[in-house]
């Protein structure tokens, strides 16, 4: 009865299925749904907070994950979904809240104890070892004594079920991605969850490869009473194959509904909407008291400063990072790159600090094209990055903020390979004041700095080299209000200087404020430009969420 | 050019060149599995010395080559739990550790040799019938001082170990991706440990081996360093058992054929241009194998829960 609903459950016609679109199936999903309604939910969350410092990851969060069925978790990154998540299966300790399984108040531990307690989760950044086998892979963390055969053989029932076929014998690092996958998630349901936690599952995969996993989650949810928690922030995915789909929005559930009664416009809106944003009136798109100085005026398009010319960047493992990327940054003005995080972002970000190559596809600044890959090529052209983590990449903490300074030209305060201690000092001084970074002085160690300084001398660095290009990667993660203004308005004094801004971020929040245009990040690629006038909400949601209009 | 063949042709050669390999088959096969697990203790040379020192002591209390080889054992593992927990339970540098440990048994050796002066005998030849009269490499594999013998099972055990048993997988998992072994419920630095106690055993052997099998004598600077050639060994053999055996095989060749070259009369070579091949040849053979082999992925980092 249920094998008509699931040979028609490709994620375009799940959705609909549960509508009912072949003769005899609704009554059946209907059923199936229906079937382990009078058992307790299996698991229930109940004010779930988590903060990390002043942010709120979660901010109790109530969520219900019923049997049957395939429950969508919607958002944008930072909505609080995958911490909701890890603290499922035990890697985040909730700071209050309670977790229900089957009825019963549980603490979760560790993977290991939410596996016992029958929450499996696939992750997104997969966790098997490449270097093993498949058959391998799914032993790992057994108990008993290690039987190959039967691990075999059950790997074999396994895929047969799920129809996700599979060899047991090949190592996992030549697999594809989404074969990959399939060992993890054989791997997860070998150990029979009774929930199963998905976490952009398809971030990595083909829309085949996709289809397939749908209809194998369908039949265990269909057959099985399985709850499935899937994570995304994909659209037409969330529509395609879930039958409940949850939105959060800054650590908070502002939206709850049957995915039958959604559509992608209403869902986009809900996913990035405005209406409990808790952003002034200057901001609203069309309104017309902004401010000339807080509105950005429209630059001339003249003068490309800095030409992105169909990029092509693949990672160490083969997958595409960046597949014809195409971006010009015009003098003067600040374009916003928009997007969700793992579209692109970072390897953007580090082909213009010199740390990637290209397979293919040309940089240019000012017109002359820049050797791709050489150290310092870059910063020699004139492009300044602020970079994505100031920890990993952006400053040497145990080092002073005088050396931190000029860690990236020390020729400025050096003659012959020495460095002068009183120029550095100096120098260093004026840039403290000119940017107001609040220290003891230049020899004062940058982790005694706050988060918002120890970035404001990483954009003195950067601004000490005139450049004509500044590229902003998430400028203001993890900054409080205060330095969050300080680093808007340096950019936008940056602009009006003639310098060309290239603003990526994944706060849209933040890009609508500053950018005079934005451009729309998706697998690499840009997918979608918009004026900041004419910006349209509800379309860049559908842009960001994969689903271009 | 005739002292080569001379040497090529000479059953003496072969069987020195075995029993120069042996110490080293020793420590290889258990710093192959620590490095499978990804962890590099450098403190190899450490143990292999306080085996052979122990070895040393306990045969000159107790008379028994048996009961010193056991003992010998026994101190290399000692040491290597001063490895494992400083830098597998504690996050103490395992570099840091593996040379502070190398300084300190030196010089406690050392010191300890000076005061108690063990003496030590050689264990008795050992010939297995038949085998021992195949030409060439008979008298080499199968006509040896007895502790030899103890490598012979040592190799194929730890092989069955690393790729046969659950434990070997979870190794195998440590040394790749200590992070995916985590979330799949394995206590990474738990196996970790286990492997350098593991080589603690093997190189504490290695060291009785050392005492009583090759050179039936002791002296605080018998090591010289073998212990990071057994480590170059693995790195040469591509972190596998087959690779590390024939690593340790070449070296253990380099080694004996330094010295047959004055034994046959030629000394137009300069004698510390010989001193030196075992080495030169260790690195030149790291140079033309380092970087075609796969290291485990993970080896030498530390592994903290929540660190990518």
């Amino acid at each position: 009865m249920v094998e008509p609903g699931t040979a028609s459950g490709a994620p375009s016609g799940s959705a609909t299925s549960n509508a009912g679109p072949t003769v005899g199936s609704t009554e059946g999903s209907i059923l199936t749904t229906n079937q382990w309604r009078d058992d307790p939910p299996a698991v229930e969350v109940v004010g779930i907070t988590k903060r990390y410092g002043q942010v709120s990851a979660c901010d109790s969060v109530d969520l219900v994950f019923h049997r049957g069925q395939i429950h969508g978790v919607l958002g944008e990154n930072g909505a609080g979904k995958s911490t909701l998540m890890k603290i499922l299966i035990g890697l985040v300790v909730p700071d209050a809240g309670q977790v229900i399984i089957d009825g019963k108040p549980s603490v979760i531990t560790d993977p290991i104890d939410a596996a016992e307690k029958g929450i499996g989760m696939v992750h997104q950044h997969f966790s098997v070892v490449n270097a093993l086998t498949v058959w391998e892979n799914v032993a790992l963390g057994d108990q008993m004594r290690l039987n190959p055969e039967a691990i075999r053989d059950e790997i074999g029932d396994l895929s047969r079920h799920y129809g996700l076929d599979i060899e047991p014998n090949a190592v996992v690092g030549t697999l594809t991605a989404g074969l990959r996958q399939r060992v993890e998630i054989i791997k997860c349901l070998r150990r029979s969850p009774r929930t199963v936690i998905l976490d952009e599952p398809t971030s990595v995969l083909s829309p085949g490869e996709s289809e397939i996993l749908f209809e194998g989650l369908r039949r265990a949810v269909e057959d099985e009473g399985m709850a499935i928690a899937l994570v995304s922030h994909k659209l037409d995915e969330i529509l395609g194959a879930t039958d409940l789909v949850t939105i959060m929005r800054r650590g908070k559930v502002v939206a709850h509904q049957k995915t039958s009664d959604s559509d992608a416009a209403g869902l986009a809106r809900a996913m990035v909407g405005r209406p409990v944003a808790l952003r002034s009136e200057r901001e609203v798109p069309s309104s017309e008291t902004d401010s000339p100085k807080r509105r950005p005026t429209k630059p001339k398009q003249e003068h490309a400063s800095l030409e992105i010319d169909s990029v092509h960047a693949n990672g160490d493992d083969g997958r595409v990072l960046l597949d014809g990327l195409d971006l010009k940054v015009y003098r003067g003005e600040i374009v916003g790159l928009a997007g969700v995080e793992g579209n692109g972002q970072r390897p953007l970000a580090d082909l213009l600090s010199s740390l990637m190559s290209l397979a293919s596809g040309s940089v240019r600044v000012d017109g002359k094209p820049i050797a791709c890959g050489r150290a310092g090529a870059m910063a020699k052209a004139g492009i300044s990055v602020i970079p994505e983590d100031r920890h990993d990449s952006g400053c040497v903490l145990e080092m002073s903020v005088a050396e931190n300074l000029f860690l990236a030209d020390p020729n400025l305060v050096a003659r012959r390979g020495i460095l002068d201690h009183r120029k550095m000092t100096y120098r260093a001084e004026r840039l403290i004041e000119r940017f107001a970074i609040s220290c003891e002085g230049p020899d004062a160690p940058m982790w005694s700095l706050s988060g918002g300084n120890q970035q404001r001398v990483v954009l003195a660095r950067e601004m000490a080299h005139h450049p004509r290009v500044l590229v902003a990667a998430q400028p203001t993660r993890g900054l409080d209000v205060g330095a969050i203004e300080y680093m808007s308005e340096q950019l936008r004094q940056a602009a009006a200087a003639g310098v060309a801004v290239l603003l990526i971020s994944t706060e849209l929040d933040e890009i609508l404020d500053l950018a005079s245009r934005l451009v729309v990040l998706s697998k690499g690629r840009i997918v979608g430009e918009m004026s900041r006038e004419a910006v349209d909400i509800e379309r860049l949601g559908l842009m960001m969420g994969g689903a271009v209009p | 050019m005739g002292a080569i063949w001379d040497i090529i042709g000479n059953e003496v050669t072969y069987s020195s060149a075995m029993r120069f390999a042996v110490l080293l088959l020793f420590a290889a096969s258990g710093e192959w599995v620590a490095e499978r697990a990804g962890t590099l203790n450098i403190s190899v040379e450490g143990m292999i010395l306080a085996g052979a020192f122990g070895s040393a002591v306990s045969y000159d209390i107790t008379g028994s080559i048996p009961l010193a080889i056991l003992m010998g054992a026994f101190c290399g593992f000692l040491v290597s739990t001063i490895q494992a927990n400083l830098s597998h339970r504690l996050p103490a540098d395992q570099f840091v550790v593996g040379l502070t440990i190398n300084i300190l048994i030196l010089g406690l050796v050392g010191f300890l040799d000076n005061v108690i002066e063990p003496s030590v005998d050689k264990a008795s030849q050992a010939t297995i019938p038949g085998l021992a009269s195949i030409p060439v490499i008979g008298p080499a594999l199968f006509d040896q001082p007895w502790p030899l013998y103890l490598v012979y099972p040592l190799v194929p055990a730890v092989w069955w170990l690393v790729y046969r048993t659950r434990w070997g997988l979870e190794v195998r998992a440590s040394g790749e991706d200590p992070n995916s072994a985590d979330v799949s419920g394995i206590r990474v630095n738990k196996r970790r440990r286990q492997t350098i106690y593991l080589t603690g055993l093997t190189s504490g052997l290695g060291g009785a081996y050392l005492v009583f099998g090759a050179v039936g004598a002791f002296a605080d600077s018998i090591v010289g360093g073998r212990g990071f050639i057994a480590i170059a060994a693995v790195i040469f053999g591509g972190w596998t058992l087959k690779g590390s055996v024939a690593g340790c095989l070449l070296f253990g060749a380099v080694v004996s054929f330094r010295l047959s070259l004055p034994d046959q009369g030629y000394d137009g070579i300069n004698t510390e241009f010989l001193t030196a091949l075992p080495y030169i040849v260790t690195i030149v053979g790291m140079a033309a194998f380092a970087h075609r082999v796969r290291p485990p992925a993970a080896l030498a980092k530390p592994f903290l829960r929540g660190l990518d």
